[in-house]
């Protein structure tokens, strides 16, 4: 792959350099050891590649097939704005549906590459987005979609993204969020599969009353590698961050969840809650937790945690006591596990996919990897 | 029904039954007794399959097999209840779920036919009409940042639902007010005849002012060593426990 190309996909970030990186260094480099060439959508989406896609009934749909949207299957009223792989989507302030916004990648002859980089903008009232990152079986892709998303004074944007890759594809996605006066910003993750997928979540409370709630869950088995990077950062008085992850890894699986939550000088009022638990399901899988916490402000109320541990074997004999056999209660655990952190969305139907992604990824609690 | 034979039990190396036999027959009330330490929920854990257990000697034969040889999803589908001193908590598992899926896990290894959503429903209701217990409980998580009187009513609820051959209560009336102790009692009555047994431990005699149990054991340092009726109980009661440990040293002399 040229320096541009690589340029393009990894943005402002310098693996070998940033700390950032520290885990996932090795993984990036011996992905790039392949030649990515830049893809080129199909002229026709296989529909097995369609079928990945979960339609939201009702919702307004935008569908990018390897970076480039694909009006076919998309409606075109929201599209209009956009232009290739960049664009911003206004959302007006009375969509009474779900935006949906699918990215899929699909294979080429040869591995691919692919980059966006979208706007989502909500200047007043409430609105949801559901973003889904797919990729067709077999896909030897590196996908880099980022976005930035602004919450105009007192708007409220409900966003659900939920990834599900096979083991040969490779997502890097980046995420700003820019939260003005008492604006909300409410995210629930919910991430899974991949040979390396890397999540940049940077979120910044740079007005007073702003508020952002994240939840999030990461499901790994196989040789999966994930690395979540969250930021947020308190620039304003009165702000308030809630975050609460839940990561689950199996056989040999890999995840990095880091959490930084930073209170600028000034930002007094502040409240900061960061907790994220994570439990290992073979003696093979690794997980590495940290969380940062950096106050520069007086006043402020703050709290944060990170543990790693395994399944908890009363519940387990509880379970089985009452006559589950070992198997079903551990999956019973894990997904209870998980779903405390599912808590923040709202919409039945969304939740019953939320359970239906945790379903199909749970992993194999108890397999011998 | 169920025969305990000099059962030796380690935990963590240390011994803690040292030679507890029992024998309990269908239709029969079994309160054990006994101080802290005597080794009570050890009993209880062991019975129940629980992992950590190390049986060194003796036995248990449970409806004519070797219960200690089952999983412990299989003696629950034979019939087998544990009560839980202290239940636990599982956030993210709705309690109706839970039980719906305990209930058909059972009756799929008798070889019963599951039930459905509607025959499920029905049954619970029924439970909780007989027990006194609001609904509410199973609308969340098994447990979770319940009280420790809903956790106990939970047990027995389960045990009402679950309708086991042979119960263990392992102290359920510990940290019960006055109401919910009566409330585990009926359940616990309401259950009763030929066919089912119930053992009881508990640390205190109150309870058994309500279950009446057939049989009372004390047992003190990892066996039983004082069987009788009810009576027994209430001296236990008026005596205390060193009572006991100085009649066996009389007796010993």
């Amino acid at each position: 792959m040229d320096a541009a190309a690589l340029d393009g996909l990894l943005g402002a970030a310098t693996p070998e350099r940033e700390e950032s990186w520290r885990y996932s260094r090795n993984a990036l480099r011996a992905l790039l050891q392949q030649d990515f060439v830049a893809a080129a959508p199909p002229p026709q989406l296989p529909p097995e590649a369609l079928a990945l896609i979960d339609a939201l009934p009702g919702a307004v749909r935008l569908v990018f097939v390897n970076g480039v949207l694909a009006p076919l299957h998309s409606d075109m009223r929201i599209a209009a704005v956009f232009g290739n792989d960049s664009g911003v989507i206004e959302l007006p302030s009375d969509l009474p549906q779900a935006l949906h916004v699918a990215y899929l990648s699909v294979p080429g002859a040869v591995p691919s590459h692919w980059q966006t980089s979208h706007t989502i903008r909500l200047a007043q009232g409430k609105a949801c987005v559901v973003e889904h990152h797919l990729a067709s079986a077999g896909a030897e892709t590196f996908a880099a979609p980022a976005s930035e998303i602004l919450l105009g004074s007192g708007a409220q944007l409900d966003l659900v993204c939920i990834s599900e890759l096979p083991a040969s594809a490779t997502l890097y996605r980046r995420q700003r969020v820019r939260v003005d006066v008492g604006a909300q910003f409410v995210c629930t993750h919910a991430l899974a599969g991949g040979r390396l997928q890397r999540f940049d979540l940077d979120c910044t409370l740079g007005q007073a009353r702003a508020r952002c709630k994240q939840r999030g869950v990461f499901a790994l088995r196989g040789r999966e590698h994930l690395d979540v990077q969250l930021d947020v950062r308190h620039a304003a008085v009165d702000t308030a961050s809630d975050v609460l992850w839940r990561g689950v890894a199996d056989q040999r699986a890999r995840g990095i969840l880091r959490g930084a939550i930073t209170v600028a000088a000034g930002a007094d009022g502040a409240d900061a809650q960061l907790q994220t638990k994570n439990v290992l399901l073979s003696p093979h899988a690794e997980i590495d937790a940290q969380p940062v916490l950096e106050i520069h402000a007086d006043e402020v109320k703050a709290s944060h945690g990170a543990t790693v541990g395994q399944l908890d074997e009363r519940a387990l004999f509880y379970l089985r006591s009452r006559g589950i056999d070992a198997t079903t209660a551990r999956a019973m655990l894990i997904a209870g596990f998980c779903r405390e952190a599912f808590g923040a969305v709202e919409d039945d139907a969304l939740q019953a996919r939320l359970d239906a992604w945790l379903t199909r990824h749970l992993p194999l609690a108890g397999a011998d990897a | 029904m169920l025969n305990i034979d000099d059962l030796h039990v380690r935990v963590a190396g240390k011994e803690i039954l040292k030679g507890l036999s029992l024998r309990v027959n269908a239709g029969e009330v079994h309160a054990i007794m006994g101080p802290n330490g005597a080794g009570k929920s050890t009993l209880g854990n062991v019975l129940a399959g629980r992992e950590g257990y190390e049986v060194t000697h003796g036995g248990v034969v449970y409806n004519g097999a070797n219960l200690l040889a089952l999983e412990p999803e299989q003696r629950a589908a034979q019939g087998l209840f544990l009560a839980f001193q202290y239940p636990v908590e599982i956030p993210g598992v709705n309690n109706t779920y839970f039980l719906k899926a305990a209930l058909n896990a059972q009756r799929k290894q008798r070889g019963e036919g599951e039930l459905d959503s509607m025959q499920f429903l029905k049954l619970v209701r029924e439970k909780l009409r007989v027990l006194h217990i609001s609904d509410e409980l199973l609308h969340r998580a098994v447990n979770a940042g319940f009280s420790g009187g809903e956790k106990k009513r939970n047990e027995i609820f389960q045990m009402a639902l679950l309708e086991p051959v042979l119960a263990i209560l392992d102290e359920t009336d510990s940290g019960l007010d006055i109401d919910a102790l009566r409330m585990v009692a009926d359940g616990v009555n309401a259950m009763r005849d030929g066919k089912r047994a119930f053992v009881v431990i508990t640390h205190y005699q109150r309870l058994l002012d309500y279950i009446v149990p057939d049989f009372v054991h004390v047992m003190v340092d990892g066996r039983i060593v004082e069987s009788g009726d009810r009576s027994l109980a209430l001296k236990l009661e008026e005596h205390g426990y060193a009572w006991i440990a100085e009649r066996k040293l009389a007796g010993a002399a």
